[in-house]
């Protein structure tokens, strides 16, 4: 495998795993304050994408694209959030999860109804390439992820929110206790996680240039498995984990071909940590 | 007769040593209780003999038969029954079939055990454990329903069931007011004589007296023995709770 | 006719969800892989009796390798915490799924066709109503049994089951083995009654329903998950001009019920 092979690999995995940890990240806050697992967050990524479409289609460019996407994601995460999640939190959490797939359903068909089976394009940026094998799309993508991580780094260990959200999710009674305001902090939590799935939803459509209905249904699944691979509740990891899942998806992608379908990396992955390592490939100590 | 033993038990946690070479003898039809402040390593302790934990050291022995490395289900079925800090019922069963949980399980055995588990004679059976606890007018509740001083009678009357030759009683009057912890102590008065009992407590006053003898702790090690009162008066007992400003 | 077609598709669900009940209902264990072992079932039936093998054989093979499958999982379940578990029955299905579609003697994505029926029109949907009285005779003696207040107790509370001589590593796997090989059952009715099957028949959106029919239908009891069979079951099938807007609609019932009648719609678990 040559060099100029390797790096259009690289970019692209790269680029994908971006999208993944973005994705991801909602997913893991969302857990660990609520120990609820978000399967609806895939519908808000699919939303985003769409208001990010709608906004391209009303004459924006990238930047109000991004900015509808992870506004209207924020607005369904928050609905939710108040509606949904906060109701049920006494309950067996399976009662959550179930409805939270009702959820991902229902926005998956709903999108379809209002705006059709058909996939829409959404060009805009051009697919050129910019430094070697490099495309204009994975620079956008890479920067745009880099940039957002940092200032949730920055979120996370410089101010209190980030505090607080690391001590509710290790002992939300304590933390309660304290003075941490749960339900406020929850919403900001829900707010972010959203906010980087509409971003991520957009970037999608950016990157493979096409929104559609069900475009959620993958990103649910690869989600879950970037959590666990990462470790649940391990809001870090699950970045790192959504990077090396999708570097090593290109690679198995351009090795096995047609022999092994790409999902099925992360599925074997994910059944192999489950089985050997439960508490992720990235976490000291086992969670429970 | 010794009914149980409990020989150089030591348990860590990471860097933490919860129970360190903790030596402990239980003798048949006495209440014993064990005492000591947070942190002392009385759940843990109880953790290791009813088998949700096993030891890094040391061993455990029931009637002469070493139990070290019996579940905990093997454990209840040869005679040890606990209740739990924290209670834990069965929210969704009746009151009535929290009890019957316990009196099906000598028919547990094999892996399709199909006998129905409210035969007449378990129903009663379990009638005349809940009346001896005094909940006997509740039995057709949910138990998630009833308060947290009927819950700690429930685990016990559910622990009677198994017809224990040991009862370990985890902090019972936890989260109790003065009047449903005296009702507690009454039923556990009751069995006095007849269950052997041990009990991890953290209301001294109320429950020293009830003792026959007693164990106390600090930090994982056992620092005192006797008799209840000797144990009381014990310097390195006081200091232990004054440490945490109980008054013992 | 199509009364009766109807109704051995419903009898089918019903199979299907009181078997997922004694696995989640009762023993309290997330599957959101159900629909694997219907299709094991399925594609045993399909590939043995398209090379000559008779019906009732393959039919008890066929749920014989699902409780096989059913052992490994509930094996995996017992090192897993619940949320763990949900997402580790659902990348079962997957694999499941992906192995249908890419293992040989499958067919792959053309699935496997000219699945023979026995007993005829007459005589098989006769024989799919008395595979669902005689599970559901199963499923209230199982419920009313020692076995069935075991899964209880250890769905309630595992660490209190075990304190009053519950096995429950056992009873789990029990829990497994039992409900995904009535699943295997179900499926092999399901391919001799349709003569078609294709991979994606049993994926992870067959999952979901199922777990929504015993949720929403009400878990634990024996009406809930039947009244979710039919009723979930049926609103597809009668209600054939609602086909474009199934999903929504149907992902909104199991939000709107999870939301505001968590115990489903009969039942009592909350």
């Amino acid at each position: 495998m040559d060099w100029q092979t390797l790096s259009a690999l690289a970019a692209d995995g790269l680029a994908v795993g971006s999208l993944y940890a973005l994705t991801a990240f909602g997913l893991t806050l969302v857990y660990g304050l609520l120990r609820v697992l978000h399967v609806a967050h895939a519908g808000v990524y699919a939303a985003g994408a769409y208001a990010g479409w709608l906004a391209f289609r009303g004459g924006g460019g990238l930047g109000w694209a991004l900015l509808a996407g992870a506004g209207c994601a924020v607005a369904l995460g928050l609905l939710l959030e108040w509606w949904f999640y906060r109701p049920l939190q006494g309950r067996s959490p399976l009662v959550a999860l179930i409805g939270s797939i009702g959820l991902f359903v229902a926005v998956g068909d709903l999108l379809r109804i209002l705006f059709g089976p058909y996939q829409h394009s959404l060009p805009v940026l051009p697919p050129r390439t910019v430094v070697g094998p490099v495309s204009l799309p994975q620079l956008v993508v890479v920067a745009a992820t880099a940039g957002l991580f940092l200032v949730v780094y920055g979120i996370a260990t410089r101010t209190p929110l980030g505090v607080g959200w690391r001590a509710i999710a290790q002992d939300a009674e304590m933390a309660a206790a304290v003075g941490i305001p749960l339900p406020r902090y929850t919403q900001l939590a829900f707010a972010l996680a959203s906010a980087l799935a509409g971003v991520a939803g957009v970037l999608v459509g950016v990157y493979y240039n096409q929104v559609y209905p069900t475009m959620g249904a993958v990103p649910a699944y690869k989600a879950l498995a970037v959590v666990v691979l990462g470790g649940l509740g391990s809001p870090w990891g699950t970045v790192a984990a959504g990077l090396l899942l999708g570097v090593v998806e290109s690679v198995a992608v351009a090795y096995l071909g047609n022999r092994f379908p790409p999902e099925g990396v992360a599925f074997l992955a994910m059944m192999l940590v489950l089985l050997f390592r439960p508490q992720g490939l990235l976490t000291a100590e086992p969670q429970g | 007769m010794t009914v149980l033993e409990a020989r150089n038990l030591t348990k860590r946690f990471g860097g933490l040593v919860a129970v360190s070479g903790v030596h402990l003898r239980v003798d048949a039809g006495e209440l014993l209780g064990l005492f000591g402040p947070n942190g002392a390593g009385k759940t843990t302790l109880f953790n290791l003999i009813s088998g949700t934990l096993r030891p890094d050291e040391g061993e455990v022995v029931f009637y002469g038969e070493p139990i070290t490395h019996l579940p905990p289900h093997a454990r209840a079925r040869r005679g040890i029954a606990r209740t739990f800090q924290v209670v834990q019922a069965f929210g969704e069963l009746t009151v009535l079939e929290n009890v019957l949980t316990a009196l099906a399980h000598r028919a547990l055995t094999g892996w399709l055990p199909l006998g129905r588990y409210d035969a007449p004679v378990r129903r009663r059976a379990a009638m005349e454990l809940l009346e001896r606890v005094g909940l006997a007018s509740r039995a057709g509740e949910r138990a998630k329903n009833l308060p947290l001083g009927l819950l700690k009678r429930l685990e016990v009357a559910r622990s009677l069931a198994l017809q224990p030759k040991l009862l370990l009683l985890d902090e019972p009057l936890g989260g109790l007011n003065l009047r449903e912890s005296e009702q507690l102590l009454e039923v556990l008065l009751a069995l006095r004589g007849q269950t052997t009992m041990v009990l991890v407590e953290h209301n001294v006053r109320m429950a020293l007296p009830v003792c026959d003898r007693a164990v106390a702790m600090d930090a994982g090690r056992v620092i005192a023995e006797g008799r209840p009162e000797d144990v009381r008066r014990h310097p390195q007992v006081i200091e232990a709770y004054l440490g945490e400003g109980e008054d013992a | 006719m199509y009364a009766v077609t109807v109704f051995t598709q419903l009898c089918i669900y019903a199979v299907l969800t009181l078997s997922l009940n004694l696995i989640t209902g009762l023993a309290g264990q997330v599957s959101l892989g159900h629909a694997a072992f219907f299709g094991i079932g399925a594609y045993v039936v399909g590939v043995l009796t398209t090379h000559g093998i008779p019906f009732a054989p393959a039919w008890l093979v066929g749920g014989l390798v699902a409780a096989g499958f059913g052992l490994v999982l509930g094996s995996i379940s017992l090192r897993l915490r619940e949320d763990f578990l949900a997402i580790a029955t659902i990348a079962f299905n997957f694999v499941v799924v992906a192995a249908f579609l890419y293992l040989p003697y499958f067919g792959g994505a053309y699935g496997i066709s000219g699945i023979p029926k026995p007993l005829g029109n007459a005589g098989f949907p006769l024989l799919v109503l008395a595979t669902t009285l005689g599970v559901v005779w199963f499923h209230e003696r199982a419920r009313a049994s020692d076995l069935g207040l075991a899964w209880m107790s250890l769905r309630e509370s595992e660490v209190a089951a075990e304190a009053v001589g519950v096995d429950v590593r056992r009873f789990k796997v029990t829990a497994f083995v039992l409900g995904t090989g009535l699943a295997g059952l179900a499926g092999g009715l399901y391919a001799a009654y349709i003569g078609v099957i294709r991979p994606e028949d049993f994926g992870f959106p067959l999952s979901v329903t199922l777990l929504a029919m015993v949720a929403v239908g009400g878990m634990g009891t024996l009406w809930g998950p039947l009244a979710g069979a039919f009723v979930l079951g049926g609103f597809a099938q009668a209600f054939a001009f609602v086909h474009n807007y199934q999903l929504v609609l149907y992902g909104l019932l199991l939000a709107l019920v999870m939301r505001y009648r968590p115990q489903g719609l009969l039942g009592k678990l909350g």
